[in-house]
Order: structure tokens, then C-alpha cells, then sequence
């Protein structure tokens, strides 16, 4: 059987002649790479597209935005949680002011609980534990708990913003990373 | 399917196997190690079979439930408390679950103990490395599903660990680096959103009853194809 | 295909005592003999489903509140390892890099193991330490995990004994410091890359130079244990000549990371340290 027999459709390419500048590529080469190439940009757009098309421009997701009442309803000391099963949020009244604490914990997004009799949130997901202030000091937390924005209105009610995140950094006592994140009473 | 009558010859047992759609999945003959219980344990067939029971009871399940934020939870209660045999289909499509993460690891570990993952059956081992990825991220997204506490909590881990991805979530390392936000990582990505709502519970549906079922019928195709290709079931060559 | 001369199980002995068969000769039909146990296995297993299914109810606990978390909230019985796992790492390191490696891992076990003594030599005797690795990712780091998750986690994901009573206001000291505050290390005083010398000049005021160098030291040192190996040992053993640098790297960086799962398990458990490294972008 002879090897060399020529494929149909795929003539053996000869020897360029003498004299010919010597060229890495055929012809043959550069246009199966292109073809090819030009199949791979196709599906990497169309994959982009897709993930693309995964991130709507709106999302309807509930208003960050909530009252919190009046400011004289905070007792200072307790934290309190009026509005953990409505919003996800604790609110703190100590004797400088107001903060607002984002009840997800920074680990898995579980919502941590909290035990008045400890002093300390505690999450149910993985054990991680958290200070009154939101620092966290046992389980597997990598950061203290974020606080969100907390204002005072004209009329002299309490706003939460929860859109507005002050994301807190790690190995840092939280009451000295924003201090803009608690409102002086 | 059965032109052939049952008469015992050799000629018949052939054909049983040969003309039939679905058992020419088989060769006509194995060796005879093949078929004993005390070697294969049964478990690939096993999670074979729990993974045809799940998908009939999840086409009926499917007659019955919305994945809608809404109407999830009511439709299972009403399957649960009213549909004439819901209750029974909801438990053997969950328990048939738990019976196939079971099956596989343990089809896993006989595979591993009688070493037949060795040549030339390599790459149908990384296929079933794939297939029983497939099948925790198939029970993953049906967690979701009844949209009860345990499921968005579940989700809400999980997807949180996305979230922390190097590089393409935004709690992980290097985030910044690559400048994703909340509104736009991978965590965004499975969620539709940036909270475990509604958008998830759809996305969840569709990964959950097509995709990732399409995906690992065709990986088990392969599968199943390759075990013929690589000389049957493993035994001394 | 030609045919096949072996005697099969149902033909009546010859008066000449056959030649005992080889394996690969030594095959039956699929029907009726393979088909049979397939049916009569799928019965059996639909019955017991079904059985199974009537008596025991899926559970299902209340409507979905993204407020409120159960207590102890537990994920389906075989995430548990994984949820245990989360204990102990960072999420990005046990929520994505070390299922990724246990996935990778598992993809590349026939391509190291260059045995070729598989099938049919399969004892632990033939490949004790396949076997032993295989063993030790599938009985401890899952079975045993799952166990752990399973019977041991409660309120708070306290660890309970299974006859204690599950009290969510069970206070257990657990406060976490990192590896430079433990007291074998507490002399050091925690040194940075800034504090180098030298070179620290140069990293001082940049991320780099906040990088904490005892971890940085440990870790480099825990994964020098593969260049090592192979130094004292990859020109006196023939496994390690037949196995390559390449494959013995990929095999013992694998192992060494599946290795550190327990370690950190038991500084946790025992010693509450929490990080070993803490650099700017992650912590190990």
C-alpha cells in the first residue's frame, strides 16, 4: 500500500522554488488559522454576550431606604432589633449616638443572632461571634460586621440607608474605622 | 424492540442485546467477573437508575409547581396537603436525591479501590469526576427550590462562597484589583441580583430542570460509551 | 470477531476437564445473565425507594425569612464536610480554591498513579500509599466530617456532645488570635516585610510590606518539604525516578494542601489560632 498516496482534496504541498524567501507559514496555515481564530472570537463574544445578559440593568430588589422612627425611642446601651426581622438591621444607641449594624455576617451572609445575656451576635451558619460594636472576635468572620448609614431628618427622625455600606476592614476596632458611620445624639 | 421470541440459543441471547434500542447499551457478552454483585456492588447502575426516577418524578413534580417567590412555597404545601399522591412523589424525588450523591460516592470509591481507573480508562474517570460534580450541583439547585428556611439559607452559603471567588467575587482576594462590585461578580451572576429573591429562585429552576440535567445526560452518554470503548467493565486484562 | 472458545456457565461439562479459562476469555452473555441482575437490582431498589418514601416524610421546615436563620443552620448531610471546612478557612480558601483542588485532584489520580498493577491487583499491599491517601481524603476529611456535622454541630455551630442538650446560650471561649500572637511566637512581636533589614526599606508604605513574614516563613517552609523530598530522596527511590518531577511535584502539592486541612483543624480546635498568614488580600 503505497503511504505516500495523495489525499483527495489535500495535494501535497511542494517545495517552493529556489530563491523563495523562507516563510514560517503556508498559506494553507494561515488560513486554517484564521478560519479557526474566527470560530474562537465567535464563541468568546457570544460567551460574553451570555454573561452579559446574565446582569440585568435593573433589579427589582426591596427599598434600601427605611424610617426608624424617633430618636428617643433608642434606650442607650441596648441594642436594639425593632427592625432585624423587617430590614436585617440592628440599631445601637450608646452614649455618643446611634449606629446601624447590617445583620449579615461578613463570613456566608447567614443572620447572626444576638445574645443580649453574652454580649455578643453570634451566627448560627459557622459559629462566628461578634462584639457589640460589630468586631468580630471567634469563628470564622474575616472582617468586624458593616455598618450602614444612619441619619437624622429635619423633622428629627432617624433614616437608614442600607444601599450606603461602610465596609469594614479587617484587624481594625470598627469604632475607629468610620466615623461618620455613627450619628452623635 | 422485541422481534425475538425467548427460545434459549446462543444466537437469541445475541440478539436480545443487539436489536433492542435500550439494552444495546451492552455487548453482547462480559466477562463473567462483570456481573458479579460482590465486584461492581451495582453502584453505577444504581445511580443510573435513582437518576431515571428522579427525572420522572421531577417532570411530575413539574405538573404542580410555580418558581415564582410567591407561589413556591404555597405549591409545595398544596402538593405536600392536597395533590392525591404528591406528598409520596415530593419524597421519593428528595430521597432518590440522597440516594444518588450515596451511589456515586460509593461507585466512586469501588471504582478506586479495584483500580480501574488505570489505563486505558483514565479519561472516563475524569468524566465521572465531572459527573458527580454535576450531580452535588443538581441536589445544590433543587435545595432551593420549596423556598422554605433551609433553602435559602443553604443558597445563601453557597452562593456566598461565589461571592468570595479570587479575583471574580467581591469579598475575595484581589478583588479590587479586577473592580468587581456587589451589583456585578460571580455571586451576582448565580443570583440575578444581590440577595437571595425571586430572580434566584428562577435561575435556580432552569439550572436545576434543564441544564445541568442536559448536561449530565450527555456526560453520562459518554460515560457509558466509553466503558465500552475502554473494554468493558474493569477487570484482570 | 472471532469466536469465542471459553466454556460458558450454563454449558454442561465436558468429560475432559476444561482448560481453566483466561479472564479475558471467560465471558457469558448479557442476556440473560447481566440483564437479570439489572432487573432484579432496579426492582429491589424501586421497592425500597418506595418503601422508604412512605414511611419517612421530606422534610420541610418554614417559609423562607431572610431575616431570621435557623439555629443551628445546617446544610443537606454530604455539604457538611464543606460546611465544616468553612470553620476553619477563609470562604474564598474553602469555599472555592479547595473544592476546586478536591475536584482537580481527584481528575488527575490516574495520570499520577503510575502503577500499573490495577486491575485485578488491587490489594493495599500493591499500592498502600493510593490506597492509604484515598482513604484518608474519603474516611476523615469526608465521612468523618459529615459525622462531626451531622451529630456534633449545635446552636451556634458549638460543637455538643450527642447526649448534650442543645443550648443556643452555651458560651465556649473561642476568641481567635492569629499565629504571631500565640505564645511560641509571642517574642517575635508579629514582624512584617517592612521590617526587614534591607530589603524592607524598599516595600516600606507599599501592601506588600504589610505582609507578616512568620507566615510567610511557614508556609514557604511547609511547601519546601517537596523540593526537599525529592532532593533526599528522588535519586535513591525507583518510584520517585519512575514517577518524575513533574508528577511527584503535582502529587505532593495536593497532598500537602489536603494535609493542611487537619492541621488547621486542630490549632482551631485546640489552640484558637485563627490565621497562620495575614497578608493585605487574603489569609490563610
Amino acid at each position: 500500500m503505497a503511504q505516500d498516496a495523495p489525499v483527495r482534496g489535500r495535494e501535497p504541498i511542494p517545495d517552493p522554488p529556489e530563491g523563495t524567501p523562507n516563510t514560517i507559514w503556508t498559506r494553507r496555515d494561515f488560513f486554517t488559522a484564521a478560519g479557526w481564530g474566527a470560530v474562537l472570537v465567535y464563541l468568546g463574544t457570544v460567551l460574553l454576550a451570555f454573561t452579559r445578559f446574565m446582569f440585568p440593568r435593573v433589579l427589582f430588589e426591596p427599598n434600601p431606604v427605611f424610617d426608624a422612627g424617633a430618636p428617643e425611642s433608642y434606650l442607650v446601651g441596648i441594642v436594639d432589633e425593632r427592625f432585624k426581622n423587617e430590614k436585617r438591621v440592628w440599631i445601637v444607641r450608646t452614649e455618643e449616638g446611634f449606629y446601624a449594624i447590617l445583620a449579615i455576617c461578613t463570613h456566608l451572609g447567614c443572620t447572626p443572632n444576638w445574645l443580649k445575656a453574652e454580649n455578643k451576635f453570634k451566627c448560627p451558619c459557622h459559629g462566628s461571634g461578634f462584639k457589640r460594636d460589630g468586631a468580630n472576635f471567634e469563628g470564622p468572620a474575616p472582617r468586624p460586621l458593616d455598618r450602614i448609614k444612619i441619619v437624622r431628618t429635619p423633622e428629627g427622625k432617624l433614616v437608614v440607608d442600607k444601599s450606603a455600606i461602610y465596609r469594614m476592614a479587617p484587624g481594625v476596632p470598627p469604632g475607629t474605622q468610620y466615623p461618620q458611620s455613627i450619628l452623635k445624639a | 424492540m422485541f422481534r425475538h421470541d425467548y427460545r434459549d440459543t446462543q444466537r437469541n441471547r445475541v440478539l436480545m442485546i443487539m436489536a433492542n434500542v435500550w439494552l444495546h447499551l451492552h455487548p453482547p457478552k462480559v466477562r463473567r467477573h462483570a456481573i458479579r454483585i460482590r465486584f461492581t456492588w451495582c453502584m453505577g447502575g444504581i445511580t443510573f437508575l435513582f437518576f431515571l426516577v428522579l427525572t420522572v418524578t421531577g417532570v411530575v413534580l413539574m405538573f404542580y409547581y410555580r418558581p415564582v417567590a410567591e407561589y413556591a412555597y404555597a405549591d409545595m404545601k398544596y402538593l405536600q396537603f392536597d395533590v392525591p399522591f404528591g406528598m409520596l412523589v415530593r419524597n421519593m424525588h428528595r430521597w432518590a436525591a440522597h440516594g444518588m450523591v450515596l451511589s456515586v460516592w460509593l461507585h466512586m470509591f469501588r471504582v478506586f479501590m479495584t483500580g480501574s481507573y488505570k489505563a486505558p480508562r483514565e479519561f472516563n474517570w475524569v468524566v465521572g469526576v465531572i459527573l458527580l460534580t454535576l450531580t452535588l450541583l443538581l441536589s445544590f439547585t433543587g435545595y432551593l427550590l420549596p423556598w422554605d428556611q433551609l433553602s435559602i439559607w443553604a443558597v445563601t452559603v453557597g452562593t456566598n462562597m461565589a461571592r468570595a471567588t479570587p479575583l471574580l467575587g467581591h469579598e475575595g482576594p484581589f478583588a479590587e484589583v479586577v473592580g468587581v462590585t456587589p451589583r456585578y461578580d460571580a455571586r451576582a451572576f448565580l443570583l440575578g441580583g444581590t440577595i437571595v429573591g425571586p430572580p434566584t429562585l428562577l435561575r435556580f429552576y432552569v439550572l436545576h430542570c434543564i441544564f445541568l440535567p442536559i448536561l449530565a445526560s450527555v456526560l453520562m452518554i459518554l460515560h457509558f460509551w466509553r466503558i465500552r470503548k475502554d473494554g468493558g467493565i474493569s477487570g484482570p486484562l | 470477531m472471532a469466536e469465542v472458545t471459553a466454556t460458558p456457565a450454563h454449558a454442561r461439562p465436558a468429560a475432559k476437564k476444561p482448560r481453566r479459562p483466561s479472564p479475558v476469555e471467560d465471558k457469558v452473555h448479557c442476556w440473560p445473565y447481566l440483564v437479570k441482575s439489572e432487573f432484579i437490582c432496579s426492582i429491589l431498589l424501586t421497592a425500597l425507594l418506595m418503601v422508604w418514601s412512605i414511611a419517612l416524610d421530606a422534610p420541610m421546615e418554614d417559609p423562607s425569612n431572610p431575616a431570621q436563620t435557623p439555629n443551628p443552620s445546617k446544610a443537606p448531610w454530604y455539604f457538611l464536610g464543606l460546611q465544616e471546612m468553612l470553620v476553619y478557612f477563609d470562604p474564598w480558601m474553602a469555599g472555592v480554591v479547595l473544592p476546586t483542588f478536591i475536584i482537580i485532584g481527584l481528575m488527575v489520580i490516574p495520570y499520577v498513579d503510575i502503577n500499573p498493577k490495577g486491575n485485578g491487583y488491587f490489594t493495599f499491599r500493591e499500592r498502600p500509599f493510593a490506597i492509604s491517601v484515598y482513604l484518608f481524603g474519603f474516611l476523615v476529611l469526608w465521612v468523618a466530617l459529615v459525622v462531626l456535622g451531622v451529630f456534633f454541630r449545635g446552636p451556634g455551630w458549638n460543637l455538643f456532645w450527642p447526649w448534650e442538650k442543645w443550648d443556643p446560650h452555651k458560651v465556649v471561649a473561642l476568641t481567635n488570635v492569629d499565629l504571631p500572637y500565640w505564645w511560641p511566637f509571642k517574642w517575635m512581636g508579629n514582624p512584617k516585610i517592612h521590617d526587614l533589614p534591607l530589603l524592607g526599606r524598599v516595600f516600606a508604605g507599599t501592601a506588600l510590606g504589610q505582609v507578616e513574614l512568620l507566615g510567610l516563613v511557614l508556609t514557604i517552609l511547609y511547601y519546601a518539604l517537596i523540593p526537599a523530598a525529592w532532593i533526599w530522596q528522588g535519586k535513591r527511590s525507583a518510584a520517585l525516578q519512575e514517577l518524575g518531577p513533574v508528577r511527584y511535584g503535582i502529587v505532593a502539592f495536593l497532598f500537602l494542601t489536603m494535609v493542611s486541612l487537619p492541621v488547621k483543624m486542630v490549632m482551631r480546635i485546640f489552640f484558637n489560632i485563627k490565621y497562620f498568614w495575614v497578608t493585605p488580600w487574603f489569609n490563610i
